[in-house]
């Protein structure tokens, strides 16, 4: 079945779909977008059930091998020691992701100049600042202005509570005389924009119900709608079509809601379907001209995969933390131990963010990320009343170096619910990552007896948490030299000269933060380079 | 959906698997009728039901009449003897008791469905976050210039 054609065609409603077809909004081109996961019901969210807990390891998981629903691909990642975590629907992964906000800082973006390792972005963060204040602007994000630990910026709402789990926590800080400061959070501290305001709930991978955080189901795309954006859900994408003559891309072969097999032509294909499920699909879209996939000629697509590897280190303090209460990654972030220091046994650095706690069950269970339940019997009801309440943890949140073993390639065997082959994870945590976060365990241990814990529990078993590759990095990486990365330093291929790709892919280094900030800023910032390239764009 | 016999077996190992507080403020799993949230439970583990019961059969139904240390011991066994069955049960006895509004208050957090009430925390007070943040202020700049 064919369709009109468009001028731009985006593949992926998440955080870097809706922001680069903001972007692209004033020039008055015909924009579709395609969406393979539904428009969730904003009441839709499993959070007003009584039983709230009990999604997050059912339909709301945020692993997709959990979940299993029609929208989602599965991906085998045995050959991993992290799986990567995902949301498939109209916001994407920012429906369940937790609104953590931190930018990357501007060495992340010349870790190869100045400590010789991973590659230098094409980009700096001079030149991002004006994006992130922009996409800050459209997102609605809280903190507190004046944090050393960056160029001077100030986020426009003030922060939220860092509760008594931050304050506790940032007094353990104090006396250690390190850095922390309250997160930046795209999350509401005060009604804003027609939105509601946090009501601290604490359970923001469960969709938040408020509408509060900054997913872009509530951001962006109710200004995109209303801008005559074209938005097509359950629609999935295929594979991307070449004309093997010129090149250049066509459009796509999709499958509708209908459950027909489409196809939509398109001027520029804009690929935003997150650092596994972008290379899924170019790998995906083979062609006389591309036999090993689009954009593939130099063998990159898919190379280079990163997360961000975590562990994380609770002290039980005297008094209740009350952690359940306020959103749940956020409170403090400490940036202390994030730049290189030769003194260290390692390079770049890592985060200690404050989470908070979760409700009772996924304690018990292991934690969020982790399939670890505590024992049962006596030992069970020691950890629930004498240790649950009074926890207070530190996360050490480490920057993973580009590696091309670690990658993305297609399973043999394995497919979606349309047979479309689904992703495989190779990934093995580096020798430096895995010094850092030794390094970060202990460092953490200090702050927490610093802050007062009574005791330290520390599993210390060189394991990193299985369900968190909730940032996928670097696999499409972008870079001015052909030979060495898939897209040039504004988002387009070096191969096809009218596809862009605008996600977390792109990423040359991963930084240590949280990235969606970074991700949305960059596709503000390819979105803008298509709206000052426009007279030669395919040149 | 359980037999008399059954649930009277099932209750007594799942008071075991989470047992009540010494005090006898805080119920076992069996007295809190978990046994009626495991056979719902498909959704998280295929076949609850047959898994529940080869736990059930393996234990036997004379496991209610052993004493409690007897009762560990027997259990500590039959995870060792059928380890994915049990931990399967362990996992969803541990579901369907703290999915209970009436738990959650046991252990400091709010029986509600966490939306729309949220819980009411006050942002600390511009002073305070002055004091806490004064010495971090007072050392100046962390991060690294790039140029
Ligand atoms: C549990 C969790 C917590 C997180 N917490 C944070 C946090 O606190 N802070 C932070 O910065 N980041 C966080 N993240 C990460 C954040 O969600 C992602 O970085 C961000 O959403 C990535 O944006 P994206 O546009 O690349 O991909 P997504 O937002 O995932 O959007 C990609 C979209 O593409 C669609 N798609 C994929 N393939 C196809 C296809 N073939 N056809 C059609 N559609 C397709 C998907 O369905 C999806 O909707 C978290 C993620 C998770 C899962
Ligand atoms: S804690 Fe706040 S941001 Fe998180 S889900 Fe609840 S209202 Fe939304």
């Amino acid at each position: 079945m064919q369709n009109e054609p468009v001028d731009v065609l985006i593949i992926g409603a998440g955080a870097s779909g809706a922001a680069i077809a903001w972007s692209l909004l004033e020039t008055r081109m015909r924009i579709l977008c395609l969406e393979q996961g539904p428009h969730l019901k904003d009441k839709g969210y499993p959070s007003r059930d009584d039983g709230y807990e009990l999604a997050r390891y059912g339909n709301f998981s945020c692993d997709p091998n959990v979940r299993g629903l029609k929208q989602d691909y599965p991906i085998n990642a045995d050959d991993s020691c992290i799986t990567p975590v995902n949301f498939n629907a109209v916001g994407g992964s920012t429906i369940n992701f937790l609104g953590h906000w931190p930018r990357m800082k501007p060495s992340d973006f010349r870790t190869r100049s100045l400590d010789g390792v991973g590659a230098d972005w094409p980009v700096d963060y001079d030149t991002l600042a004006p994006f992130y204040d922009m996409n800050d602007r459209n997102t609605g994000v809280s903190g507190l202005g004046g944090n050393p630990a960056y160029p001077d910026y100030a986020p426009e709402l003030p922060p939220i509570p860092i509760g008594k789990l931050g304050q506790t926590l940032a007094k353990g800080f104090n006396a250690r005389g390190y850095h922390w400061w309250p997160s930046d959070v795209s999350i509401l501290s005060q009604d804003h924009d027609g939105r509601q305001k946090c009501v601290n709930a604490g359970t923001c991978d469960l969709g938040c119900a408020a509408g509060a955080k900054g997913g872009t189901n509530f951001t962006y795309w109710p200004m995109l709608e209303n801008a005559g954006v074209e938005l097509r859900s359950e629609c999935r994408v295929r594979e991307i079509l070449v004309d093997e003559a010129t090149g250049f891309a066509t459009g796509v072969l999709y499958h509708g809601a209908d459950g027909q097999v489409h196809e939509q032509m398109a001027e520029l294909v804009v690929v935003a379907c997150n650092g596994v499920g972008t290379p899924r699909l170019l790998l995906n879209s083979k062609s006389k001209a591309f036999p090993d996939g689009l954009a593939n000629r130099n063998g990159m697509v898919g190379k280079n995969l990163m997360f961000h590897p975590l562990t994380g280190v609770a002290g039980v303090f005297d008094e209740p933390m009350l952690g359940h209460e306020g959103p749940m990654a956020c409170s403090i972030l400490s940036q202390e131990f994030y730049e290189t220091d030769p003194t260290r046994d390692f390079v770049r650095g890592y985060g200690l963010h404050s989470g908070r706690s979760t409700p009772p069950m996924t304690y018990a269970l292991g934690g969020y990320g982790v399939d670890s339940p505590i024992p049962w019997g006596a030992e069970h009801r020691e950890a629930m009343d004498n240790v649950y309440p009074y926890l207070a943890g530190l996360t050490v949140v480490s920057e993973d170096l580009p590696e091309e073993h670690n990658c993305v390639t297609l399973d043999p065997d394995l497919t979606d619910s349309d047979g479309i082959a689904a992703p495989k994870i190779t990934y093995r945590l580096g020798d430096n990552t895995r010094r850092m976060l030794r390094h970060g365990e202990e460092r953490a241990k200090e702050i927490l007896l610093a802050a007062g814990a009574k005791k330290v529990l520390s599993k210390g078993d060189d394991n990193v948490w299985w369900r968190a590759g909730w940032h996928q990095m670097g696999t499409c990486r972008m870079g001015d030299d052909p030979v060495t990365s898939v897209v040039n330093g504004w988002g387009r291929s070096h191969d096809v000269k009218n596809l862009f790709i605008v996600d977390g892919s792109i990423f040359p280094t991963a930084g240590a933060v949280n990235p969606t900030s970074t991700i949305q800023a960059m596709a503000l910032f390819i979105g803008d380079c298509i709206k000052t390239n426009i007279e030669t764009l395919f040149d | 959906m359980w037999t008399q016999t059954q649930r009277t077996l099932l209750d007594a190992i799942l008071d075991e698997l989470v047992p009540p507080s010494n005090d006898g403020t805080i119920p076992g799993a069996g007295a809190l009728g978990v046994a009626d949230f495991l056979p719902t439970a498909d959704a998280f583990a295929p076949n609850p039901v047959d898994t529940t019961q080869a736990v059930m059969m393996a234990l036997g139904e004379s496991f209610v009449e052993l004493t409690r240390p007897e009762k560990v011991a027997a259990l500590h066994l039959i995870e060792a003897q059928k380890p994915d069955a049990f931990a399967t049960l362990v996992r969803l006895t541990y579901m369907g008791y703290y999915s209970r509004p009436d738990t959650r208050p046991l252990f400091g957090v709010g029986a509600h469905p966490i939306h729309p009430q949220g819980y009411p925390v006050p942002r600390e007070d511009e002073a305070l976050m002055d004091e806490l943040t004064a010495p971090v202020r007072a050392r100046g700049k962390v991060y690294r210039d790039a140029k």
